[in-house]
């Protein structure tokens, strides 16, 4: 096909994450793993909770300041005495989990076999994860992706990101989003595929792209909920203040100009102000999780205070940050709780230093001046943290077989608006079928 | 006197920060106040420490994660076995501790009376420290600048930034530097001070530079050893091109050239590197904070990771830090547990949210020139060098500027001795200038 010369890819590599040389053979095997938890865990839990010590927020300080305190003492007090961590044990254990060692580091995944109707066909997926969420973002969606009406069904495997939850974590510097694309290629190697859809947001975009530069040929279509892609700064500028006013001229759609405009306040100032976990978790991961491995309420107002400002930034005016219109509260409890158990929150942070805080620049890295060349399904979300109109994404994504404004929804696609992500997966699935040679 | 028409003033402005409104009359009483530990907080600190879930560091991570996990076990295990905080207390209490009621928060401050020789002049003086730090930074330059040989002595008034250690956290939103300068102009005025010298460092210098713009009449002179001016935005940048290849041309010294250059490499860069800690307290401060006021050693880790870095960037590449080369853990402890027992980690980087929200520029407000008599002391390791030329653009009366020989941020508490003697110089010229 004439398309596969110009394809670039970006290479492959390998690596090794625990001290020590690499073995010669390799342990292929994939283990089943089941969620535990034991009475010392929850009193331990217990104990931490009752004795944390809150410091009253400021006159009217809403989410203006981070984490509502007198809100905080609520969700304290629902997880000490509500909230039942067997239960969501049980709800986590509903899905197969298993582990398998990769690189030196044994990797978690959930391994979901579709409700196959006659007729019907199976497509591999796999969806990957964000900071601060997990694999257990997605238990909204499957049901949707794993037993459908139409001509396809999906057979989901959803890994943790190494440092993430029931994945080890680096003990090497250096791990990259690179690295754990290649190794989630791995992974549905391993598990016999060759050729597979896969789906992420947040960090779980980037390790997407990732893979579909990395083995293209593996890949049968990818979709995002978060686009990260810019126009080469030059243009993105004069896109910028020439697309305000005359927005056709640049390809902005009105829908666009909304989402964009003003610029200033809405994508520069929103960054400033809602980037902070960023930079000193990309500089000094180790000290900004200490102390919450130690308190799982601190833990909790970290974590939480992203699903409810990166859901909707006008949460921020509210006293309980609007965190249960679109989540529960054993939700979103669950997922600290993966955190907590797992005390993955140092590893989670240094994710974010191997990719963006090393002295090259992050914009110059391979992956990011590489195109990508395999079928792409865009979401674009109205609450996500920045807009990518389809004209900048058309500079990176070279096959956009679809791209959709989606009509609600944050950055947490999947936990928060499962449907709509599933549809808007789907649609461009059986657009991406219905090309393919038979 | 001529100059005091041309001086540009900032308004003193007033504020109230607990709910609900101000009373008719003020209580302008000056309560002792004594620095007090319990069985009770000791056992509670104890088992926290005992409960901390570490993080093995990276191989070879060293300081460049941040704290490093092997060296932090070593300093809970000191902490937990070892310190000995009733002692710690007992030192704190060594000087006289009160609290006044300004404002609506109560205002803690230490007052030392110097050790008068015959002949002296009594000099007043107050000293504002910043963060991660507290008055009890200043405890090793004290004996230096309240017991000397020459023609004055200082009597020092050391107060904490409402929200920091033992004086009261602002209840309600805008705590700015501008609110800590006109209240601590207001202490000084009620122990009957109207003519003192200021000294500070990081939030201290800008504290003390808003206090001489506000109430330059009560400034005897200003002291800073971090200096914060800089030139305006085009002046800076053919400033930096052109000074790495012909410093005179744009004023810079050879030592000036030493401590910009590269530019980017040493500023820019290290600033990003560096200041995700204010990034993040200048925006979601009681999110940053919370789990830090529930792990004491969270708390020392966070910390402790400036008193390493800020003291030299190279300690960076150690595996301890090198924290224990300048301070000693006790030291290094008994600020933290300042923070610690009085639960004002939160409180203390809302201070950086307040300042550098939508009013920036007018609370960290660096151009408007101030025009007392100014002391600069560039240490080599301070977090950023301003030369003294850029320094002129912004202070009108620079009596003294010394490129200190060694030493970082934390100046009083690394280079107690350096510190005095720059400031003693300083105040010389400044008293030998002065009408009799």
């Amino acid at each position: 096909m004439a398309w596969r010369k110009k394809t670039k890819k970006i290479p492959v590599g390998d690596g090794w994450w625990r001290e020590g040389e690499k073995p010669l053979s390799e342990d292929r095997t994939i283990r089943p793993f089941v969620v535990e938890t034991s009475e010392e865990m929850i009193q331990d839990l217990y104990q931490r909770i009752g004795q944390t010590r809150f410091t009253e927020s400021l006159e009217d300080g809403r989410f203006h300041y981070g984490f509502n305190s007198a809100y905080l003492k609520k969700v304290a007090k629902y997880w000490r005495h509500e909230f039942d961590w067997e239960k969501q044990v049980r709800v986590l254990n509903k899905y197969p989990h298993f582990k398998t060692n990769i690189e030196g580091l044994d990797v978690h995944f959930i391994h979901v076999k579709p409700v196959q109707r006659t007729g019907q066909k199976v497509l591999p997926l796999m969806m990957v994860h964000g900071w601060p969420g997990s694999f257990y973002e997605f238990y909204r969606i499957l049901p949707l992706l794993t037993e459908t009406e139409g001509d396809f069904v999906f057979e989901v495997i959803c890994p943790s990101i190494p440092g993430y939850g029931y994945s080890e974590a680096p003990r090497k510097q250096g791990f990259s989003s690179l690295d754990a694309a290649r190794i989630f290629h791995k992974l549905m190697d391993r598990l016999h595929f060759t050729d597979y859809y896969i789906q992420g947001g947040d960090w779980g975009s980037l390790i997407t792209c990732n893979m579909a530069q990395m083995k293209p040929e593996y890949i049968r279509g990818m979709h995002l909920n978060m686009i990260n892609a810019r126009a080469g700064s030059t243009m993105t500028i004069v896109c910028l203040l020439v697309g305000r006013y005359l927005p056709f001229l640049v390809g902005f759609t009105r829908e666009d100009v909304c989402r964009i405009y003003p610029y200033m306040q809405k994508n520069v100032y929103e960054l400033l102000r809602e980037s902070g976990y960023m930079h000193i978790q990309a500089t000094k991961p180790d000290t900004a999780g200490c102390g919450l491995n130690d308190s799982p309420v601190g833990l909790a107002a970290y974590i939480l205070e992203k699903f409810s400002t990166w859901t909707d930034f006008k949460n921020r005016d509210l006293e309980d940050g609007g965190l249960e219109r679109k989540f529960s509260l054993d939700d979103l409890l669950t997922n600290v709780m993966i955190y907590w158990t797992t005390g993955s929150i140092i590893p989670s942070m240094r994710f974010y230093k191997e990719n963006l805080g090393s002295s090259s620049n992050f914009y110059k890295r391979l992956d990011n001046v590489t195109k990508i060349y395999v079928p792409t399904g865009l979401a674009a979300f109205p609450h996500e943290l920045v807009h990518c109109p389809r004209v900048w994404a058309r500079s990176r994504f070279t096959d956009i077989r679809s791209y959709t404004y989606m009509p609600r929804g944050g950055h947490f696609a999947a936990f928060e608006e499962p449907a709509l992500l599933s549809q808007d997966l789907m649609q461009f699935v059986k657009k991406v079928e219905s090309k393919r040679p038979k």
